[in-house]
């Protein structure tokens, strides 16, 4: 598909500032994102293929703005919704519960 | 109750752009675990591969043996993946492996302008630049000005190849093995390969400037 | 779905996830080739980026037979053919002030190319 992350040859995102002795994951969601995305790939049910056009599939503005890790995070989700493992509605009430919890003082 | 020791304060907060990307994981890592659909122990062990088992180092060890071992580099630009298996580096995102060889008059470079594509088993996971829009967009338009960003400069007379890894072949450059270290052992050499080197946004280290 | 286990982890990431498959697909092209790609917008999943279509370009190298992406992410269908890295020159991308010694070389699917 044409979306945003077919971005060979695009002008006007600065320079590339890499960072010196980065760390592998920048936080702790990093991880679980990646291992989430990595272990659910081996379940037999979507290929590899059809991971890269989950996260293409994200809206261009908002897969622009996102970083690495949440372009993964977005393109896991769309798919187990896709597939019905997950529901949007599921995930909205399950984060709004963590959420409070936090809110009240016990974050785990 | 024992204090979990990756729960930081602030740990969580950098790093995301998008508002709820730690709610958001934290409700699919909840909800998958629940429904059985993920084992934890099996995502802490995935993460600990990646965070501390598998890297560059690896690579280093690679380009070093090339460097000593003639016949070994023959068999490495002839067939990357059977030669890099001979270390045991073999895996996911690393199946099928293809060695760029710079010269003086080729310099190589790679990119994954559509995703991220980067051949783990040798480098471990990507540096946030190289996954990042600046790079992916400017290194198959603008390579020498990439370059001249990691303090690289080439003479208009050698040819910068850029591979764009658009498929599942995996990329390694072989850097030139630097003036000076004729002396140096295969683990000295190692040493001198800095990831960004076999990538083609570096050279490898002059002997002696290795920390 | 199956449910990766901890016991299975590193064997599976060994096993990896090569794209590579045992066919006796022919190959339309061969090292050398002249080959210009097509000119195609596909809503689904593809990996010709924009830039490169519609270029001309020579085979560098044949990679072998690969699962081909563009069915695999629709459907699942494999579609097995060659995989071939071909070589651009900046300035066929690029057009005017262009470097005139540079190259970019693509990895490009049977089903990507026309002869030129």
């Amino acid at each position: 598909m044409n979306g945003a992350h077919d971005m060979g040859g695009m002008h006007g995102f600065g320079p590339i500032n890499p960072e010196p002795d980065e760390p592998v994951f920048h936080a702790e969601w990093e991880k679980r994102v990646f291992a989430l995305t990595v272990a659910t790939g081996f379940g037999g049910e979507w290929n590899i293929d059809m991971v890269r056009f989950a996260r293409e599939s994200t809206d261009p503005a908002i897969y622009l703005r996102s970083t690495y890790y949440e372009k993964w995070l977005l393109g896991l989700q769309r798919l187990l919704i896709e597939r019905g493992h997950l529901s949007e509605d599921e995930i909205a009430r399950r984060m709004a519960r963590i959420a409070a919890e936090q809110a009240a003082g016990g974050q785990r | 109750m024992a204090h979990d020791h990756h729960h930081h304060h602030d740990d969580d907060h950098d790093h995301s752009a998008l508002p709820d990307t730690l709610l958001r994981t934290k409700a699919l890592e909840s909800l998958l675990t629940e429904k059985g659909l993920v084992d934890p122990r099996a995502l802490d062990e995935l993460i600990d591969t990646y965070e501390h088992r598998v890297g560059p180092r690896n690579g280093a060890r690679v380009v070093a043996r090339a460097w000593v071992d003639p016949q070994f580099k023959a068999k490495l630009l002839a067939d990357g993946t059977e030669a890099i298996k001979q270390f045991g580096f073999d895996g996911r995102q690393g199946k099928d492996m293809v060695v760029v060889e710079n010269t003086p008059r080729v310099h190589n470079m790679v990119v994954c302008t559509l995703c991220s594509c980067y051949p783990w088993p040798v480098l471990g996971l990507p540096p946030v630049w190289y996954k990042s829009s600046p790079y992916r967009a400017r290194a198959v338009i603008d390579p020498r000005g990439v370059l001249a960003e990691f303090g690289v400069t080439l003479p208009g007379t050698v040819e910068v190849k850029v591979w764009d890894s658009t498929a599942e072949v995996r990329y390694l450059v072989l850097p030139m093995r630097p003036a000076g270290s004729e002396k140096l052992s295969e683990e000295q050499l190692a040493e001198l390969v800095t990831r960004d080197s076999m990538i083609g946004t570096g050279v490898a280290l002059a002997p002696g400037a290795a920390a | 779905m199956r449910v990766l286990q901890l016991d299975n982890v590193q064997e599976v990431l060994r096993a990896g996830d090569s794209a590579r498959l045992p066919s006796n697909a022919a190959a339309r092209f061969k090292p050398g080739d002249a080959v210009r790609t097509r000119n195609f917008q596909p809503p689904g999943h593809t990996r010709l980026p924009r830039y490169a279509r519609a270029k001309h370009g020579v085979v560098a190298i044949d990679h072998g037979v690969f699962v081909f992406p563009d069915t695999h992410a629709a459907s699942g269908d494999k579609k097995p053919q060659h995989l071939y890295s071909v070589r651009f020159t900046m300035r066929e991308l690029w057009g005017e002030g262009a470097s005139d010694i540079d190259t970019v070389h693509m990895d490009m699917f049977d089903d990507y190319l026309q002869p030129a």
